[in-house]
């Protein structure tokens, strides 16, 4: 792989990370909001070897428990989670194909949300019931039009393993 | 897996020490740019209703120093001395997209601003929840829809007391509060505005927490629980006003002397 490819893969979820904290916030409602930061979560893992993405999900999760102190642990454990069976998940079924890869994203996002509710225990009956099949699924969808765009748009820029770096 | 677990068992004199760790050092420019982000779409989407507000205000302003001198002469033939007021500091509020976002908010007013923990939180509806742990430039708000909630309430005319607390996730009726407490002779109508008490010294009286939808359940005999729609909604609300400068022990109990005489 080249340097320059690599940096490249860095600039892209680099400019997640920022459309996170910039533009999801006058997208809308947040619930229903792409998450800009769990797609770039996901566009690594299904490059990087599964340990990496579990460690890279840690990361990330420990870092939004500092923004949600509410589920403290929870999103650590869902992006740990999903980061390993995301990359585990791409080397062993899915093909490259931009749909594909965008139904990753939708149950990446979706079970990302299960576990968090489930582990933090604050969410139950109705409520838990509203969230995973009104809000998530919707959350889920946005998320995956959004990475079948960065996709479309930057694939063949992602189209390298960064466990070969 | 396993640190995921750790950090999910982790005590709370562990837990906010790291969590604030974080949010002042790595998510530091994030949530700052996160924070610029909310105050250009202020600025843009909301630009005619605050034009709208601000003249409303202003015309109610206008009638604003008679109603006060008329308010100091009425308390002054009662021996009543000066109404407490109370400070706020404006702060927007940075929300995050997973799906516990609405028991804790972020928001971007810290210790620099003057916040400290225990300051009530209200948006123009009413009231959001209060203030649980300050960083240097954020702090974090625990709102009412948090298990852990509770504030000392009252219905508006002052007839009825209880405590207020979130309804819980169980049942249909989610994303709603409760007023517990209510002695079963005492009948709250529906539509009744339920509002802080000022006891117990955190929240100032007067602040709407919502209003009466009917009877969640009762103890026979002896005291029933109301259900109430609430008045501000922590999903959506995104600028907020955090109270402070308050007396301790609230506007009520902080009007009278210790012996229980009217200052």
């Amino acid at each position: 792989m080249r340097r320059s490819d690599k940096y490249r893969v860095v600039v892209i979820l680099a400019g997640l990370v920022t459309l996170e904290f910039s533009v999801r916030p006058r997208l809308g409602d947040d619930r229903v909001s792409p998450d800009f930061l769990l797609l770039a979560l996901l566009i690594y893992t299904i490059r990087a070897q599964p340990g990496k993405s579990a460690g890279a999900g840690f990361l990330v999760g420990l870092l939004r428990d500092a923004l949600t102190p509410a589920s403290f642990g929870a999103g650590a454990l869902a992006h740990t989670l999903v980061g390993y069976l995301s990359a585990w998940s791409k080397a062993v079924f899915f093909a490259e194909n931009i749909f594909v890869n965008g139904c990753l994203f939708f149950a990446g996002t979706w079970v990302r949300n299960l576990v968090i509710a489930l582990a933090s225990g604050k969410l139950k009956g109705g409520m838990l019931g509203w969230e995973l099949l009104v809000w998530s699924p919707i959350q889920s969808l946005t998320t995956a039009i959004v990475g079948m765009l960065v996709l479309w748009l930057f694939g063949r820029h992602l189209a390298i393993r960064l466990g070969d770096a | 897996m396993l640190l995921s677990f750790a950090a999910m068992g982790l005590p709370d004199r562990l837990r906010d020490p790291l969590a604030r760790g974080l949010r002042q050092t790595v998510l530091a420019p994030l949530l700052k740019l996160q924070e610029q982000s909310e105050l250009i779409s202020a600025s843009l989407s909301r630009y005619q209703s605050v034009v709208s507000q601000r003249d409303s205000s202003a015309l109610a302003a206008t009638f604003l120093p008679e109603l006060r001198n008329e308010n100091t002469r009425l308390r002054s033939l009662l021996g009543l001395g000066q109404r407490l007021g109370t400070g706020y500091v404006a702060a927007e509020v940075l929300h995050q997209s997973v799906p516990t976002d609405p028991l804790t908010l972020i928001i971007s007013a810290g210790r620099k601003h003057g916040v400290r923990p225990l300051a009530g939180v209200v948006s123009p509806e009413g009231l959001v929840g209060v203030v649980s742990a300050v960083d240097e430039g954020t702090s974090v708000v625990v709102t009412w829809a948090h298990p852990e909630f509770r504030a000392s309430a009252m219905a508006s005319d002052g007839s009825v007391y209880g405590i207020v607390a979130a309804h819980g996730t169980d049942g249909p009726r989610s994303w709603m509060l409760e007023l517990r407490g209510v002695a079963y002779r005492q009948l709250v109508p529906d539509r009744t505005l339920i509002v802080t008490s000022g006891l117990g010294g955190v929240f100032p009286r007067g602040i709407p927490l919502g209003s009466v939808v009917g009877v969640g359940r009762e103890a026979e005999g002896w005291e029933r629980t109301y259900l109430l729609r609430p008045a501000a909604a922590p999903a959506s609300v995104s600028h907020i006003m955090v109270l402070i400068g308050q007396r301790p022990g609230g506007a009520v109990r902080g009007a009278f002397d210790s012996s229980g005489t009217v200052r």
